[in-house]
């Protein structure tokens, strides 16, 4: 078997533009995928609004093409009702952190067994480039003129504030990295968050002054670093996995015990 | 089992678990909140019922999506504001052709509005209240054991019709307290239609316009319409199966009232004096019945909980007046309907007596 077996190999082309990373987050999660036996009869995807959540039309699984914001609660459902597929959401950083916020927040909290693989290219890459709530503070966008304003949300601090949770730091640059980090989420007994630095060339790599996609994956070479071993807390710009305690007792799909205990002895 | 008391909520409940609910999601609204605890009180002893008590209720209405494709007969109970931000999740449910059931115990609104009291204005919003064109179907009971008959028709339509169906109730109907016997409630069960998640296929859920591949077809106008007129003619076909309405009182009067929900039942005491014809499936509207009913009578008159939503309808579907009697602000009471009639002329003399004894 190869990676190329979970993928549509006959829609390529895909939709998204020359350079873009969301192609580099497929492969790699393939990958993991072919290697840990995932497949259409025990695996399902579930994508939300935005380049990234094409992802799912172009994988061999029955997939879900959420509304905007609305993976968490339709991927934790499909958890509940079959505790024995791997659910695997694939989305955007303004999808789901920003519009899907609230959903984010009491996923951590609840701790379902889902996978999600955060495609952060600091934009709204489809709408044209807006300014979104990963976008650094200073950088100018078309709905930023001035350069964004606000600071970026702390993914890492809100998936913590669950100690039985997953986050990991990776980019696209770093694939063996990414791939560990994939493989590790989708073993993880709990929520896990993988949050995935990537390039959107066109809707912003261009405009803040990168002349190609190569120079913004050499951009992430340099800049970004790996965590010394055991790091508890990553620093900005460190790459690495930071796990909880699991959570002691396994998902039950079962009526007012929904969710899996988490913070419960 | 024998006859009991029981709630138009809790009727809900049961008539859910009695058509194969496995999994409901909501979150607290009044007046509906009764449905979401006593969900959670029969979960905790039947485990096949799963149970979320979700973070808002964009979150319940799209979880019981998610819930339904994975293969669970799933629903969720609101109310109010609530009903209105599950709008986008119903419009993708009928995009994704999700068998799942939304309840909508109606109250006073707009906004917050009247939390507890009673209203009928969700009709429209029912029909209209996701952006572009779909095909709603939604039934109405009056009583707490059609409550329970209706939650289960409820069910077998969306299984048949492959969508998302609305029953309505009231905060009225809601908590009111009947004696009822179940077990004379008979309406069989349509098992499961929709193949689950992970069955071996490589399927696409999409709330985008695509192709049957996959494959985006968000430009296409002609594969759009022939998408749109396949579902609209199969649940136009299921729902005609489901064309539940009363037609009574004294069939003879010159007048006919219509009346639906708690309003039929607050309505009693007109039945010497006027017809009845009680829509009980709101959508598709019941146009054929009204058709063949309403021309044997010189006069119409709409008795509703909202100021004409449904009279508004009647109108369109004959091409003729209505006189409407809103009952507003909550005031469903048989005064507020004597009120009504007086002020367009239409109060029998022995209901205006009865006013002043």
């Amino acid at each position: 078997m190869s990676y190329k077996d979970k993928i549509k190999t006959d829609l390529f082309p895909t939709i998204w533009c020359p350079g873009c990373g969301i192609g580099l987050i497929m492969t790699q999660l393939a990958t993991v995928m072919d290697d840990l036996g995932l497949d259409k009869s025990n695996t399902v995807m579930v994508t939300g609004i935005g380049c990234t959540g094409r992802m799912g039309a172009y994988m061999q699984f029955d997939s879900v093409y959420t509304l905007h914001g609305r993976t968490l609660p339709v991927a934790e459902a499909i958890a509940t009702v079959r505790p024995e597929l791997n659910v695997i959401v694939v989305s955007g950083d303004g999808d789901l952190t920003s519009i899907g916020g609230n959903h984010l927040l009491h996923a951590i909290r609840r701790n379902p067994r889902i996978k999600v693989l955060c495609n952060n290219n600091e934009i709204y890459g489809l709408t044209g480039g807006q300014t979104g709530p990963t976008t650094p503070v200073g950088t100018k966008t078309v709905s930023s003129p001035a350069g964004a304003t606000f600071s970026p949300v702390n993914l890492q601090g809100l998936v913590n504030t669950n100690p039985n949770a997953f986050y990991a730091k990776t980019t696209v640059y770093h694939q063996g990295q990414m791939r560990r980090a994939i493989k590790e989420a989708i073993e993880w007994p709990g929520f896990a968050f993988v949050d995935i630095t990537s390039q959107c060339i066109e809707n912003n790599g261009r405009r803040i002054g990168f002349p190609s996609a190569n120079e913004m994956l050499n951009y992430y070479k340099k800049e970004y670093r790996q965590a010394p071993p055991g790091s508890t807390q990553l620093a900005n710009h460190q790459l690495g996995i930071v796990k909880g305690k699991p959570a002691e007792t396994e998902p039950v799909p079962v009526g007012a015990a929904s969710g899996n205990g988490s913070g419960e002895a | 089992m024998a006859k009991r008391l029981l709630q138009g909520n809790e009727a809900v409940l049961l008539g859910a678990v009695k058509a194969g609910a496995t999994y409901f999601a909501g979150y607290p609204i009044s007046p509906s909140s009764e449905v979401l605890m006593a969900a959670s009180v029969y979960a905790a002893s039947h485990p096949e019922l799963r149970f979320l008590q979700a973070e808002d209720e964009i979150a319940s209405a799209n979880a019981i999506i998610g819930a339904s494709l994975a293969g669970a007969k799933s629903f969720t109970a609101t109310s109010g504001p609530g009903y209105s931000l599950m709008q986008e999740a119903i419009g993708y449910a009928h995009k994704l052709g999700v068998p799942t059931v939304f309840v909508d115990v109606q109250r006073v609104g707009p906004a917050t509005g009247m939390p507890t009291m009673p209203g009928q204005g969700d009709i429209l919003q029912t029909r209209y209240g996701s952006s572009g064109d779909y095909t709603s179907i939604v039934f109405y009971p009056s009583t707490v054991a059609e409550c329970y008959e209706y939650t289960i028709h409820a069910f077998n339509c969306a299984e048949e019709s492959r969508s998302p169906v609305i029953l309505l109730s009231d905060a009225f109907l809601g908590h009111l307290n009947e004696v009822v016997d179940l077990d004379a409630i008979d309406v069989p069960v349509v098992p499961r239609t929709l193949e689950p998640l992970a069955s071996g296929h490589t399927r696409l859920f999409s709330g985008v316009a695509t192709y049957p591949d996959g494959e985006p077809a968000t430009a296409d106008g002609d594969e759009f319409i022939r998408q749109y007129e396949e579902a609209k003619a199969l649940r136009l076909e299921v729902a005609d199966r489901y064309a539940f309405y009363e037609y009574g009182w004294n069939k003879d009067a010159d007048t006919l009232v219509i009346a639906f929900g708690i309003t039929r039942r607050i309505a009693q005491p007109l039945a010497p004096h006027f017809a009845l014809f009680r829509p009980i499936r709101i959508w598709p509207v019941l146009q054929d019945q009204l058709r063949e009913i309403a021309p044997r009578y010189k006069r119409l008159v709409v008795i509703e909980g909202s100021d004409g939503q449904y009279a508004s309808v009647v109108e369109r579907v004959l091409y003729r007046d209505v006189h409407r009697v809103p009952l507003l602000g909550g005031r469903m009471s048989l005064e507020a309907v004597r009120e009504g009639l007086e002020r367009i002329g239409l109060l029998p003399r022995e209901l205006a007596q009865a006013t002043v004894s």
